[in-house]
């Protein structure tokens, strides 16, 4: 009893002036850091809960989604077994592929200009201004616009190839994630100096090589890390895709989406839990990636983020 | 002197697919629907013509069902990135302040999981619990929390639950990011300096996360406005959203000229908001900077 009363307003004191070097001293946790950490494990439960719950009715042998009769591996059966199914995935993948591709390949070459240009360059200022444009647009608005103007595209003007269902899902996928690759690679890029560059330049190395060996390789973290998200975010994109698909060519979200109204199964759980371990399988792969670059964790998170 | 402007002249090339698609995709389209908002409906037959016109489109848009869409809108998207605030400031605080380094990219990573899951599953998992005969309501009934069954699914309060959770980790990550950045050393020299924990908070930490604030508002404000996938889900018949009734005017109205005036209206409003909570950051950040200024005292003669 009198050890505690005589040691309280040491270990008070030594609570107080934590916070220097020596984090022995601070064995003892501040109230608040606890409420804190109580209160971010809330917020991941937060998080994780609607999640846990697809992942757990995706064994619900029942005929309804909602519905809970038993577990079973039915739903990924059905789900493996279902035409319609089986062919909106591979539309959705196919389609975020393409555009993958093609953001990428528009980013990393206006990333890399932006990254170029002189501080006051106007062509520049405007292009990332447009480039903001098309973030702050709500997905609606791109919807609507783009949808009459792929019909006087594929009718009008007889661009016939715009008529086909992969290409317009690419095309209206790709207006919106190119801002994204772009800022990525931007950011990628103006955190290194040029000196290299101009070293290879000063070494007699072709344009050509400069780019391959030097500039690519300084900049292939967060090309990989636009690819990425590029590839999520046409993987997740409901509404334009509901606006320009073509019959035949319904990609995974609108399926889910039209379902709605008629009836959900559990079919779409399963195949949402499949999708979704492989998305973290992709996710693990190229974190792995960057590490093996040297990147550290949080700067991969950050790269990955797009932040 | 020449070889810079030559080396801009490279630059602005290697820009020139991003600057075509744009145009193409982008610029001409949205150009259209701005065309469109000034037209007609001819007939029920026609989706649109602009042989005459006017601004009418612009008056019949701001009918009492538009507008109330347009506040009900309004108020979701607004009170949903303050609730977004509010958890996301102590939670990114504390995953960028307390959590031990070597777990941070791992806590991170964790946060981007939901970011990864398709937006719509993501939103049908709170349909399952939220349903009446769910498996919560029945949990809850029978621990007697609750009396009969839960209803809150294809109410407002169920939209709300719904846009906080879609958009939280769009919140997060840019404010961890500046947190992250905003940097140990300074709290801790104004915690040596005898700032106590409050003061260190509001003189160093918030200021310093500003940017990460601003943005993070923005990344969830401008998709909330337009999203109505979360309210058609959560919301049913209640959830009604301007995206929604862009949409209809498109899909069963066939109505293009009032949808794009609706959509024209839609973007310009979000402009201006981004407009001003740009403003209104350049203004505090200028009467801060003003405060903070030391003043160095003339010594007394």
């Amino acid at each position: 009893m009198s050890t505690a009363v005589l040691n309280d307003p040491a270990e008070k004191r030594s609570a107080t002036t934590a916070g220097g070097p020596a984090p022995i001293h601070r064995k003892r946790r501040d109230p608040m850091a606890v409420g804190m950490a109580i209160f971010g494990v809330l917020v991941f439960c937060f998080l994780f809960l609607p999640i846990l719950v697809i992942f757990i009715y995706s064994f619900n042998t029942g005929r309804l989604l909602a519905a809970w009769e038993g577990f079973g591996f039915d739903a990924y059966i059905n789900a493996a077994g279902n035409q319609v199914i089986r062919g909106s995935v591979m539309t959705s993948l196919q389609a975020a592929l393409g555009t993958a591709v093609l953001s990428t390949i528009l980013g990393t070459l206006g990333g890399l200009a932006l990254a170029r240009a002189r501080k006051k360059a106007k062509w520049a200022a405007i292009l990332t201004g447009l480039l903001a444009l098309t973030l702050v647009t709500p997905e609606i608005v791109d919807a609507i616009s783009i949808l009459p103007w792929f019909v006087s595209l594929g009718t009008d003007f007889g661009i016939t190839p715009i008529n086909n269902g992969m290409v317009r899902l690419v095309v209206a996928h790709t207006v919106m994630s190119i801002a994204v690759v772009t800022f990525i690679v931007r950011a990628r890029m103006q955190g290194t100096d040029m000196a290299l560059e101009e070293a290879a330049a000063d070494l007699y190395a072709t344009p050509w090589n400069r780019f391959w060996q030097i500039t690519l390789p300084i900049a292939a973290p967060g090309i990989l890390a636009g690819a990425l998200m590029s590839f999520t975010l046409s993987l997740d994109n409901t509404i334009v895709s509901s606006f320009v698909q073509v019959p035949g060519n319904t990609p995974w979200p609108v399926y889910i989406f039209s379902s709605l109204r008629v009836s959900l199964r559990p079919e779409i759980a399963a195949v949402s839990t499949i999708m979704l371990l492989l998305t973290l399988v992709a996710l693990a792969v190229v974190a792995l990636v960057l590490r093996r670059m040297g990147e550290s964790s949080t700067d991969i998170a950050k790269t990955i983020a797009g932040t | 002197m020449s070889k810079f402007s030559r080396k801009d002249v490279g630059a602005a090339a290697l820009s020139f697919p991003s600057w075509a698609y744009l145009v193409f995709f982008f610029i001409i389209p949205v150009g259209l629907v701005l065309w469109y908002s000034f037209g007609y409906k001819p007939d029920l037959f026609t989706a649109h013509s602009n042989s005459i016109l006017s601004f009418d489109r612009y008056i019949e848009a701001l009918d009492p069902t538009f507008l109330s869409t347009f506040i009900n809108t309004l108020q979701i998207a607004g009170l949903g990135t303050l609730i977004c605030l509010l958890i996301g400031i102590p939670f990114a605080y504390w995953m960028a302040v307390k959590v031990p380094v070597k777990w941070r990219g791992l806590l991170v990573a964790l946060v981007l999981v939901p970011f990864w899951t398709n937006f719509l599953v993501r939103t049908l998992g709170w349909q399952i619990m939220l349903a009446p005969e769910g498996f919560v309501s029945d949990a809850l009934q029978n621990l007697g929390v609750i009396g009969g069954p839960i209803e809150i699914l294809y109410t407002r309060a169920a939209v709300q639950l719904g846009v906080v959770y879609n958009y939280l980790p769009l919140m997060i990550l840019p404010l961890f990011v500046s947190l992250d950045r905003a940097g140990a050393s300074l709290r801790e020299a104004s915690r040596d300096l005898g700032g106590n924990r409050w003061r260190t908070m509001f003189h160093i930490t918030l200021p310093l996360a500003a940017p990460g604030i601003i943005s993070g508002c923005l990344l969830v404000f401008i998709p909330l406005m337009g999203d109505y996938i979360t309210a058609s889900v959560l919301g049913g018949a209640q959830g009604n959203m301007v995206g929604q009734l862009v949409a209809n005017q498109f899909n069963s109205a066939q109505n293009w000229a009032l949808g794009s005036a609706m959509a024209v209206m839609l973007m310009v409003f979000i402009l201006l908001t981004v407009a001003i909570v740009g403003a209104i950051y350049l203004i505090i950040r200028a009467i801060l900077r003003f405060n903070r200024r030391v003043l160095i005292e003339e010594p007394a003669s």
